[in-house]
């Protein structure tokens, strides 16, 4: 579908809770409010056909901002749709049930932003350890100094422990 | 009885490690979990303090056999953030690398899958094809892996014209052993049988899991960065977007097969492309990095990369997002392991190519006594053997019978 085409249906269909912009002809931008991301998010996917790429989180000093790359492949550019979940405790809506693709990338979100994804089927840590501190998100520019330390894996089997039922050997932090 | 079989998670010398998680009733899988990130090396924070020059040095040891295609996407970012337009030659050059790049990175991929299936001549003769393509690379860019061939704005190094007729011999040579490798593999009827209808991940189930590269035109799924979202020489040459059907090995495989004859073509229209340019003329100047961000893609050997950046119109990055497309892949064994057996578990998730080899473990627990035995690579390796012997013996037999 034309970029003119989709870019007047996204505002016919959500009016004054998106802002488009377009920086170049092959990037399109639009801003979401929270309570109609993920009805964007299956719009372009379900509607207007776009194909799901991947997702980024940038962190800010009031929030972070969330972003998903959604590309025509046919007529060659993207669609970026962003919003920004508050601070202290970003929360938004998963779009995991729309988009089976988007649970890892939301799942990294989470544990690197603390952004929390309402009705996701599975929001555990993708990339580290079951074993880290509840409340430590280390892509968050809020570090605390006082955090304590994961522990020492010093026994090569604990993950067969942990699956066979059996508590890991060790002391949990 | 439903048991539990842990494969994984690592060994050092992957750079891929993986865990995984296999649900199996008797021989059959009916649930695969997976846990990635083993070796998360924090290379996006990092880079959030190297300068816009320094971060491709960084990008390409993200993977020692994508090197050229994840700073190909990265310079392409903070070109989309510039603006800027990179000169003709830099455009031929980086071409010319990314799709040696693949070449070498589909061999590899060919010469791993056929000792998975038992077939060690295959490994063989594709490390054989394999060693003068490095070559080639190395005089072109300097090294045989980790080319660092990208900067934003051009190419560090020109091309020599002495290498011209060294790549194109190579090329003849590469196609016609390519040629051999294709037919011997399209026409073994072990390898139909072994392959065929296993681990079949299909059209619709693509485009929701956001499959990439060979895995999902394997199924039929009609994408390619290279064609969708042309970057520098890419709109410049004519190739064709390989597609296969039915998305299982067999498909995966052949679609590798096939692309490499497609990377030969572009790389003699590059060729004979930048003779037409003016040598020396491989890089566009950079003065400042406005604030802002930027993203690009390309079609690395398995599936599309992606890095975003944002500037603050600062000397580095304060954002910079990497992903890789074994990342959308390896979500994709999900769906396309259950209903096959332990023995083809190994390879289909291998044939996504997410770099995840022969070198991991596997341990077998049953949930209800907690009874286990662990299993080491060199036996996943023997059960794949050995189900290929049964295969041929059948098949054997069958002939003998007519």
């Amino acid at each position: 579908m034309e970029r003119e085409e989709v870019k007047r249906r996204i505002a016919e269909r959500f009016g004054a809770k998106v802002k488009i912009a377009e920086r170049s002809p092959k990037r399109v931008y639009v801003y979401a409010e929270n309570e109609i991301w993920v009805d964007l998010a299956r719009f372009l996917f379900e509607e207007l056909d776009a194909r799901f790429d991947t997702g980024a989180a940038v962190d800010d000093r009031e929030g972070v901002e969330v972003m998903f790359f959604m590309p025509f492949d046919r007529e060659h550019y993207y669609v970026t749709i962003k919003t920004f979940a508050a601070k202290p405790h970003p929360t938004l809506d998963s779009i995991t049930p729309v988009i089976p693709g988007a649970n890892w990338i939301e799942r990294e979100m989470f544990e690197m932003y603390e952004v929390t994804f309402r009705n996701h089927p599975d929001l555990r840590p993708v990339l580290r350890s079951d074993t880290r501190p509840a409340d430590f998100y280390p892509a968050k520019r809020e570090m605390k100094d006082n955090h304590p330390l994961v522990r020492n894996r010093d026994d090569g089997d604990w993950r067969s422990d942990e699956v066979a039922g059996r508590p890991p050997k060790g002391k949990n932090p | 009885m439903v048991k539990k079989i842990p494969i994984g998670p690592f060994h050092p010398i992957l750079e891929e490690p993986e865990f995984f998680e296999l649900h199996v009733e008797g021989e059959r899988v009916v649930k695969i979990d997976q846990t990635i990130g083993w070796s998360h090396r924090g290379i996006e924070l990092l880079s959030e303090h190297k300068t816009w020059d320094q971060v491709p040095f960084l990008v390409e040891r993200i993977c020692g056999i994508c090197s050229c295609s994840h700073p190909f996407a990265y310079v392409k970012a903070v070109e989309d953030l510039c603006q800027i337009e990179v000169p003709l030659r830099a455009q031929f050059i980086r071409v010319i690398a990314a799709e040696l790049e693949r070449l070498h990175s589909h061999l590899l991929w060919t010469g791993l899958a056929g000792h998975f299936l038992g077939y060690n001549t295959v490994f063989m003769w594709t490390w054989k094809f394999r060693e003068p393509l490095l070559d080639v690379l190395e005089a072109v860019t300097g090294n045989r892996n980790h080319y660092a061939v990208m900067r934003p704005g051009g190419v560090r190094r020109d091309l020599p014209a002495e290498e011209i007729p060294n790549i194109l011999k190579l090329l003849d040579r590469l196609e016609k052993e390519n040629d051999l490798l294709t037919k011997a593999i399209v026409d073994d009827p072990v390898i139909h049988a072994r392959t065929k209808g296993v681990g079949v991940f299909n059209k619709t189930m693509c485009r929701l899991y956001g499959a990439l590269g060979p895995t999902a035109r394997s199924a039929g799924y009609d994408i390619d960065a290279r064609r969708d979202h042309p970057i520098d020489a890419y709109d410049k040459v004519s190739f064709k977007v390989i597609l296969c059907e039915h998305g299982d090995v067999f498909d995966k495989a052949v679609v590798r097969q096939l692309e490499n004859f497609e990377s030969i073509k572009i790389i003699r229209q590059c060729l004979s492309l930048i003779a037409d340019t003016k040598a020396g003329d491989i890089c566009a100047e950079i003065r400042e990095v406005p604030p802002g961000e930027g993203f690009g893609m390309y079609e690395a050997p398995r599936g599309e990369v992606f890095h975003y950046v944002r500037s603050n119109g600062g000397n580095m990055p304060i954002r910079h997002k990497v992903r890789a497309p074994s990342f959308n892949n390896i979500l994709t064994n999900n769906v396309s392991v259950p209903g096959n057996t332990v023995a083809d578990a190994g390879l289909i998730t291998a044939a996504v190519d997410p770099c995840y080899s022969c070198t991991e473990r596997v341990g077998v627990v049953d949930r209800r006594n907690g009874e286990r035995r662990v299993l080491t690579e060199a036996d996943i390796v023997r059960l794949s053997h050995e189900r290929t012997d049964e295969i041929r013996r059948r098949l054997a037999a069958e002939a003998g019978r007519e």
